[in-house]
Order: structure tokens, then C-alpha cells, then sequence
């Protein structure tokens, strides 16, 4: 449930995924393309030989035509397996989900081990995993070991959750990872948020507040 | 949102307590030269007082004012330098409370997912305990189970060897039985022909050669003998019945065992072709028992000895010697025939049990035998080896 106060209503999304996924990298490149009306710096924690130890966070926000601040906060955990205590107080109280898997073929594993450990730790954090507004994105699309599109799509058909494929080292597809879950989170929430009957904010409008695209 | 969330948005006024405060704003005030106030995000003073017409410098943490810095009377760019810098504080104070709280929930995490693990553990070794305990109960109750049907099974062994004794027994009885009442059906005839020379006296001599009265006489005697033997016979069978129930047992008596052994030999008499009886007796000191029935111990055992002979088929000889030990008296009976094998060796003491067909052997022998040395606290060993012979070693204590 995201958290509100009388003049502005604040969402948590969290980047997960295991470990050298490239989930900071989303979030470097969401600072660099998106421009909001409001947007913070990437606060980076402490680092390890540019592994995330803590989290970073980007904050992102933009006013509704009823002078309610919408804001974004966007976390993402530490991969690394040792880290799971971590991870889970990280992903507590999250709204919505990217998970960020690793397109390379040797990291198969990995990648399923993580996403078992997400819908665990959501479980165990109090989260619904079966309803949270989620999003998957195959990243480093431009390995030479990454697995073929058409073979990733087969196997995740049967799930309900939107899949995007990304280089975020350049940047792309990172924007349209986002506007997904963007969108799968206005569609969790207008309704018992009022967003679009209380503060004139579409679907459009949300997106495009946040992306900062007229 | 709770106030120990590491994600929570952070306000001024607990990033920089009024302590901190105090060392941060004055140093702040003398850089601007000018008047200076702290206010928190609705504007509620923190430190300093703030002018009613001053400006503000918004001191984002995030998005939004986490704060202002408040002066009538700084030059405006250098009140926005000062705010910089302030933010520059606050964001790097802000990192470290994050990642301590964080820190501080993923512990906290860590800790309860170790308790979780803890107790589940806890769980399992109680439900292992139980299943365990649960175990342990069925094969006591299994053992239990088995003991009872051994004992029934042997209750019922015994019950078959009363039943093969009682057999034995009525074979041994009636065939003394079945001659002894033939002969004295014969000499009834024979008293009839005493009667009847009564009726011819005046015959004299011819009367008594014409009925025959002199193999009368000795047939009637060699029949009145054979019924003694006979009614012996049945009266040692029934000896034995009543030394294995342990009944009539006579006062104990200072005896010599030598004459006890000697005694035994005469009693067996001679024995079958083939076979000899050596006797190799030290002299023993006087042993306090009942000599009656140790002679029935080494009839026993001599007998046995000389069947293991008989039924190996062969000539053989049993030996019987005793020796004076400083603790006891030491008697060994051996023999040279068939033997026994570990299984037989194993129940030779056991009440009815013989190898014997019916009516040759009681099974009551050598367990007698073995009642009567327990009784002298004595004690008797087998040793055996099929083919071989076997030795019958028994022990007296002397000792007080």
C-alpha cells in the first residue's frame, strides 16, 4: 500500500534480481532519460567494488492537477546471495517489482534461484506476491552467450507478468521496462486511490508525469 | 509507515538534533554575515529566529524540502551557497541513517529468519524424539511378544515330553507289567499241580514224577524271580519319577564318594561284550550329601556312557576316575562313543529331552543327575565331540 499523507502519496518500486544483473545500471540510466518535474539525485550507498552493499535509491515525482505530489521511489537490492537479510528489508513494503534477470545462458540458474527467493522473501515480508504489480526484463540483451528472444518468451508464456528485454548500459529498453510497471501500478491503485475520479490523473497522465514526456 | 523504517522520509529535525544544530548554524551565520534561522518543512523554527519577512533556501533531501534556512538579511547567492552546503550535510547524514537502519532491520531479519529456523528445528528433533520413543516402545513390545511365544513354545515342548515320558513310562511299566502277570497266571497252574498231588499222596514217588513237580519247582522259582526283577524294574522307574520331583529325599550324610562310584558299578553290572569299565579313583575326603541319590547321578552317567558306546557300535571304554582338588572333590566319567553334537549337547540337561525312541530313555537322566549335583552345590559339565566320546565332568566343593 503506498504510503500517503494529506498532500502527497508515495510509491516504493524496487529493482531485484541476481547478483551483476545490471539493476543500478536501470537506475542510472532512469536519472539520465527520464525528466520529471521533480527528480532527485541516485543516492548510492556504500559500495564494495561497485557492488551494492545496502541499496540505491532514485527518487522521482511529479505534482497532479489537484496539487497532490505524486512521488516515485525507486530502491534496488544487493544480489549478491549473502546479502538476504538485506534484501527482504529492502523489499518490505514495496508496491511494485522490476525483476532484472541476466540474459547470458550460464546464468540460468541464478536467475530462477533469484526469482524463487523474491516470491519468498515477498511471502515473508507480507507482500502479495501473486497481486503485486511486477515486470520482468531480461537485461544484457547484447551478450553473445544471451539466450535467443523467441526461446525466453516460450518459457515464461505461461506466466501473467509483462517480459522486456534491455541493454542498460545503453539504455535501452530500460524507459519501456519502467513504463510497464508504471502502468501495471496505476492499474493496481487508481481505483482505491482515487487517481483519476480525486486528482485528474490518467493512466496517460501518470505515465507521462513520471517519464516527464509531454 | 513506521518510524523505524529505514525507507522512511526523513526530517530535518531528526537528522540534526538541536545539538547538532547548535554546531553546525553559528559557524553557518558567521560565513553569510547575516542573520540566520533553521526551520523544519512546515516551517516550525529548529534553531535560530526567523525574521517575519525572511527568505527561504529549500533544503531538499529528496524531492521536497526537508527543511529551510531562513535569513532577512544574507545576500541571496550566498544564502543558495549556504544552502548547498547544508544539503550536502544533510543528504550524507541521511545515507548513514538509512543504511544503519536498514542494517538494523536486515539483522533484525536475519535473526528472525535464525529463530524461525530454530524453532523448526526444535520441531523436528521433538518429532524425531517422539518417533524415536515411539520406536523403542514397539520393540520392547515386540520382545515382550517374542519372549511370551518362546516361553508358550516351550511350555508346549515340555507338554510334548510329559506326553513322550508318559509314553515311555507306560511301555516301561506294562512290560513288566504284561510277564509278571503271565507268570503268576503260570504259577497259579503250578500251585493246581501241588493240589492236585495233595489228592494222589498214596501214589507217593510215582505221583510226584507223573505231574512233573520237579521242573514245577524250579520253573516256579525262576518265575518268582523273573516277577522280583520285573516289580524292580518298575520301582526304579518310579524312583527316577520321584527323584526328579524331588520328593523322599533322605537326611544328608558324611560319605565317601569312591564307594558311592563303586557302588554304581556293581548296581550296572557287567557291562555289554566289548565294552570296559576302568576305574581310576583317588582318595577323596568325606563329602556331606545324600549318597543315595549321588549313586543314581553315576548310574546315570555310566549308563549314559555305556549307551554312547553301544550305539556307536564299536568296542570302547568308559573311564571313571576322582581326585582330591583343594576346593573339592573332582569326578570325571568318559567315554569313547558316539558323541554328542552341539545342538544335542546344547539340551542334554533339559527335562524330557532324550534322543532316544519311546520307551528306551526317559529324558529324566542326566537332568536329575544335574538337579541332584545343583543341590550338593556341585556343579556338572559336558564336553562332547561327535564320533569322539564325550566327558561328563562333575565338582564337589569341600570347602565350608
Amino acid at each position: 500500500m503506498p504510503d500517503q499523507d494529506a498532500g502527497s502519496l508515495s510509491f516504493k518500486l524496487v529493482y531485484y534480481g541476481p547478483a551483476q544483473s545490471g539493476k543500478t545500471t536501470n537506475l542510472l540510466r532512469l536519472h539520465d532519460i527520464l525528466s520529471p518535474e521533480l527528480k532527485g539525485e541516485v543516492m548510492t550507498m556504500e559500495t564494495k567494488d561497485d557492488r551494492t552493499l545496502f541499496f540505491d535509491l532514485l527518487p522521482l515525482g511529479f505534482r497532479a492537477p489537484s496539487g497532490l505530489l505524486i512521488k516515485l521511489r525507486l530502491f534496488t537490492v544487493p544480489g549478491q546471495v549473502a546479502h538476504d537479510g538485506t534484501r527482504k528489508a529492502v523489499l518490505s513494503r514495496a508496491d511494485g517489482i522490476v525483476f532484472v534477470a541476466d540474459s547470458d545462458r550460464t546464468q540460468e540458474t541464478n536467475n530462477g534461484e533469484a526469482f524463487q527467493s523474491m516470491a519468498d522473501n515477498c511471502h515473508r515480508v507480507g507482500l502479495d506476491f501473486e497481486h503485486i504489480p511486477l515486470v520482468v526484463q531480461f537485461n544484457k540483451r547484447d551478450l553473445p552467450g544471451a539466450v535467443p528472444e523467441p526461446e525466453i518468451r516460450e518459457r515464461w508464456e505461461a506466466a501473467p507478468w509483462p517480459l522486456h528485454f534491455a541493454v542498460a548500459l545503453t539504455g535501452d529498453g530500460v524507459e519501456a521496462t519502467f513504463e510497464s510497471l508504471l502502468r501495471a501500478l496505476y492499474r493496481r491503485h487508481d481505483a482505491e486511490l482515487g487517481l483519476a475520479r480525486d486528482h485528474g490523473v490518467s493512466e496517460q497522465a501518470f505515465v507521462s508525469g513520471i517519464l516527464g514526456r509531454p | 509507515m513506521n518510524t523505524s523504517d529505514f525507507d522512511r522520509e526523513w526530517r530535518l529535525g531528526e537528522l540534526f538534533d538541536a545539538r547538532m544544530l547548535e554546531r553546525i548554524a553559528p559557524p553557518l551565520a558567521e560565513l553569510l554575515g547575516a542573520d540566520l534561522a533553521i526551520l523544519d518543512r512546515d516551517g516550525a523554527p529548529l534553531w535560530g529566529r526567523p525574521a517575519a519577512e525572511a527568505r527561504r533556501e529549500a533544503l531538499v533531501l529528496e524531492i521536497e524540502p526537508a527543511g529551510y534556512l531562513a535569513s532577512s538579511t544574507a545576500d541571496p547567492a550566498r544564502l543558495h551557497s549556504a544552502g548547498r552546503m547544508f544539503t550536502a550535510l544533510l543528504r550524507a547524514e541521511a545515507r548513514y541513517r538509512m543504511a544503519s537502519a536498514l542494517h538494523l532491520e536486515a539483522v533484525t531479519q536475519d535473526f528472525e529468519t535464525l529463530k524461525l529456523e530454530h524453532s523448526r528445528l526444535l520441531a523436528s528433533e521433538a518429532r524425531y524424539r517422539k518417533l524415536s520413543e515411539e520406536l523403542e516402545a514397539r520393540v520392547e513390545a515386540q520382545v515382550a511378544d517374542l519372549e511370551t511365544r518362546q516361553r508358550q513354545l516351550y511350555q508346549a515342548e515340555k507338554l510334548a515330553s510329559i506326553g513322550q515320558l508318559a509314553a515311555g513310562t507306560a511301555h516301561e511299566i506294562n512290560n513288566p507289567l504284561g510277564f509278571v502277570s503271565s507268570n503268576l497266571s503260570s504259577f497259579k497252574l503250578y500251585l493246581d499241580k501241588f493240589a492236585a498231588l495233595h489228592g494222589r499222596l498214596a501214589e507217593g514217588e510215582a505221583a510226584w514224577q507223573s505231574l512233573d513237580l520237579d521242573f514245577v519247582l524250579e520253573d516256579g522259582a525262576e518265575l518268582l524271580a523273573d516277577c522280583t526283577a520285573g516289580l524292580e524294574r518298575i520301582a526304579r522307574i518310579v524312583a527316577d519319577l520321584k527323584s526328579f520331583s524331588n520328593e523322599g529325599r533322605p537326611p544328608t550324610e558324611a560319605a565317601d564318594l569312591n564307594s558311592c562310584l563303586q557302588h554304581a558299578v556293581s548296581v550296572i553290572g557287567t557291562p555289554p561284550p566289548g565294552i570296559q569299565l576302568q576305574t581310576s579313583l583317588a582318595p577323596l575326603p568325606p563329602l556331606a550329601c545324600n549318597p543315595g541319590h549321588l549313586n543314581q547321578v553315576f548310574a546315570s552317567l555310566i549308563r549314559n556312557a555305556l549307551q554312547a558306546i553301544q550305539d556307536a557300535g564299536r568296542p570302547g571304554t568308559v573311564r571313571i576316575a576322582s581326585e582330591a582338588g583343594p576346593a573339592g572333590i573332582h569326578i570325571r566319567i568318559t567315554d569313547d562313543g558316539v558323541g554328542m553334537n552341539p545342538a544335542q549337547l546344547a539340551r542334554a540337561f533339559e527335562p524330557f529331552y532324550t534322543t532316544r525312541s519311546i520307551g528306551t530313555g526317559t529324558g529324566l537322566g542326566l537332568s536329575t543327575a544335574r538337579n541332584i549335583v545343583l543341590a550338593h552345590h556341585g556343579s556338572i559339565e559336558l564336553a562332547s565331540t561327535p564320533g569322539a566320546g564325550t566327558t561328563a565332568t562333575l565338582f564337589f566343593p569341600t570347602a565350608p
